[in-house]
């Protein structure tokens, strides 16, 4: 069968299209469209059917492993596919290594060298018991997400836009530096034994709970890479549906509990509201999903990610 | 009842715009006039109280954009208001030794000239329901060289305004406290510097786009 690849303003991307066989699937394409311009790996194709002349609806995406027979609803033989460039694009590994290095490297750097005096704060400073602690946790809470990013998570798609990259390396990497400098100060004042040992076991069960929950998420998906979305189930996400996020919530709640700065608080402000906004849309894909008809489950009642307010 | 409250609606915008403009006006006369007679060193006693009024008022502008009186996208109108403040009451008001500089009259004229187009084009469609082409025709052209006179007077302001930033301590928040908190007024003000960097050509780019948008809509039309 012939395909014909135009983008998305109409022009052809392959001049005279591409031949396949007729059992050809959306992989065989990918990899057809990469022999012919070389830069275009399929990981950078974004492969859509048009979208009919006045439709409002979001364009049907092109999955590797269908036939591409099934997207060809009359004539067998043609298929216009629309092409989009995603750009340069790193894999999901790569982008959480860089973005949680940052903080890992950058924390213990406030504590160990002598960064004060060149802010003006002369002389020797004590350090806190707290801020030792703090330093471990911190430290073992970015450590804990490398690990779980090389050896734990299953993502659904395989590759993020290089630019995420720069954006996500200076979110964290800012934070990670302003909230150091404010824990690690010469003049830190700590708060009191019972609060700091409070934040910091209820931090840490918050962590191994959310641990636990990457491990459920993990053995949602098949090892081949196959993405898809199934209804999460044991543990917390019977109550909540991003577990994960709430565990992860809620052991930074711990951290600020033990530490009590702004800059911390602010920074859990700002993840939470992120992490909100992700956990509604998981939510309300694994709703539409799930919707109970044609022998689907149906997705039970749970909140998002919060309770009791959301 | 619907169409009751868009009348009230239609009212109470005209009402504002206009109200604002004539508050851009005065800042206009005044700075002129402040200039003829004074010179530079006289323009911001003169503008003074016209001035914050006016842009102080711009603050119901997001407002109405959350209340969803007006159709701008809060995201448009955030940075462009909160620099705007920033000039008007962090640095001129706050640091008075920046006050008889000279860019403070290219500073009040860009914006009050801006202004002045701005809210009587959107006074007369709310008033009227239509505004002459050569009013939309300046709304969309005279940015092209009052952004960067604008820009250019904002920036030299918060720069030559540093020294005496960083002297006086203003509005620092200094460790130790019980939040282990801190904020320093210069660093923040290096820090609006640097967001004019990608925030100008951001937002010129954007003038232009809407430029090419409203001015092919009207010959089309």
């Amino acid at each position: 069968m012939k395909v014909n690849l135009v983008s998305r303003n109409g022009r052809e991307v392959v001049k005279g299209g591409i031949e396949l066989t007729d059992e050809a699937t959306v992989s065989d394409l990918q990899e057809a469209i990469h022999a012919r311009i070389k830069k275009y790996y399929p990981s950078r194709q974004r492969l859509t059917l048009p979208l009919q002349a006045g439709s409002k609806g979001k364009p049907v995406v092109l999955i590797p492993k269908k036939k591409l027979a099934d997207y060809c609803d009359g004539n067998a033989n043609n298929l216009t596919v629309v092409f989009k460039d995603l750009g340069v694009q790193v894999s999901y590994s790569t982008l959480f290594f860089w973005e949680y290095l940052g903080p890992l490297v950058i924390y213990p750097v406030f504590y160990y060298f002598p960064v004060y005096k060149y802010f003006g704060y002369e002389g020797e400073r004590t350090i806190y018991p707290v801020q030792t602690y703090a330093l471990y946790y911190w430290c073992f809470h970015y450590f804990k997400r490398i690990l779980e990013t090389f050896f734990v998570h299953r993502f659904s798609h395989a590759t993020s836009p290089l630019s995420n990259v720069f954006r996500n390396c200076a979110y964290y990497w800012t934070f990670g530096a302003y909230i150091a400098y404010h824990v690690n100060h010469p003049l830190y004042t700590p708060v009191g034994d019972f609060q700091i040992k409070i934040g910091f076991t209820f931090g840490l069960i918050c962590q191994l709970a959310n641990f636990y929950c990457h491990l459920i998420l993990r053995n949602l998906r098949s090892p081949d890479g196959n993405g898809g979305y199934q209804i999460p189930r044991g543990f917390l996400f019977n109550i909540v549906t991003c577990a994960n996020y709430t565990t992860e919530i809620y052991q930074w709640l711990g951290f600020n509990m033990a530490t009590q700065t702004i800059p911390g608080c602010v920074f859990l402000v700002v993840a939470t509201l992120i992490m909100t906004n992700w956990a509604l849309t998981k939510h309300r894909r694994l709703k539409k999903l799930f919707d109970g008809k044609e022998g689907r489950p149906r997705y039970p009642r749970r909140w998002v990610i919060l309770p009791p307010f959301m | 009842m619907a169409g009751f409250l868009s009348a009230l609606r239609r009212i109470y915008l005209s009402l504002y715009n206009w109200t604002v403009f004539i508050g851009w006006f005065q800042v206009l006369y005044f700075a002129v006039k402040a200039l003829r007679e004074g010179g530079p060193t006289t323009v911001y006693d003169a503008v003074e109280k016209p001035l914050q009024l006016a842009q102080t008022a711009a603050v119901l502008e997001i407002l109405h954009g959350i209340v969803g009186l007006v159709r701008s996208p809060v995201s448009a109108t955030l940075p462009q208001i909160g620099s705007r403040l920033f000039l008007v009451w962090g640095i001129l008001w706050s640091i008075p030794e920046t006050r008889t500089h000279v860019l403070v009259s290219s500073l009040v004229i860009s914006w009050s000239i801006t202004e002045i187009i701005r809210y009587s084009f959107f006074g007369m469609k709310e008033a009227l329901g239509f505004a002459p082409s050569w009013l939309l025709w300046l709304r969309y052209s005279t940015f092209l060289i009052l952004y960067p006179t604008g820009i250019t007077s904002e920036v030299g302001l918060i720069y030559v305004a540093l020294p005496f930033i960083k002297a006086s301590e203003k509005y620092c928040i200094r460790m130790p406290n019980k939040w282990n908190f801190t904020f320093d007024y210069f660093y923040a003000s290096i820090i609006a510097l640097a967001i004019y960097v990608p925030g100008s050509p951001h937002m010129y780019g954007y003038m232009l786009g809407q430029r090419k948008k409203a001015l092919s809509k009207s010959k089309t039309a």
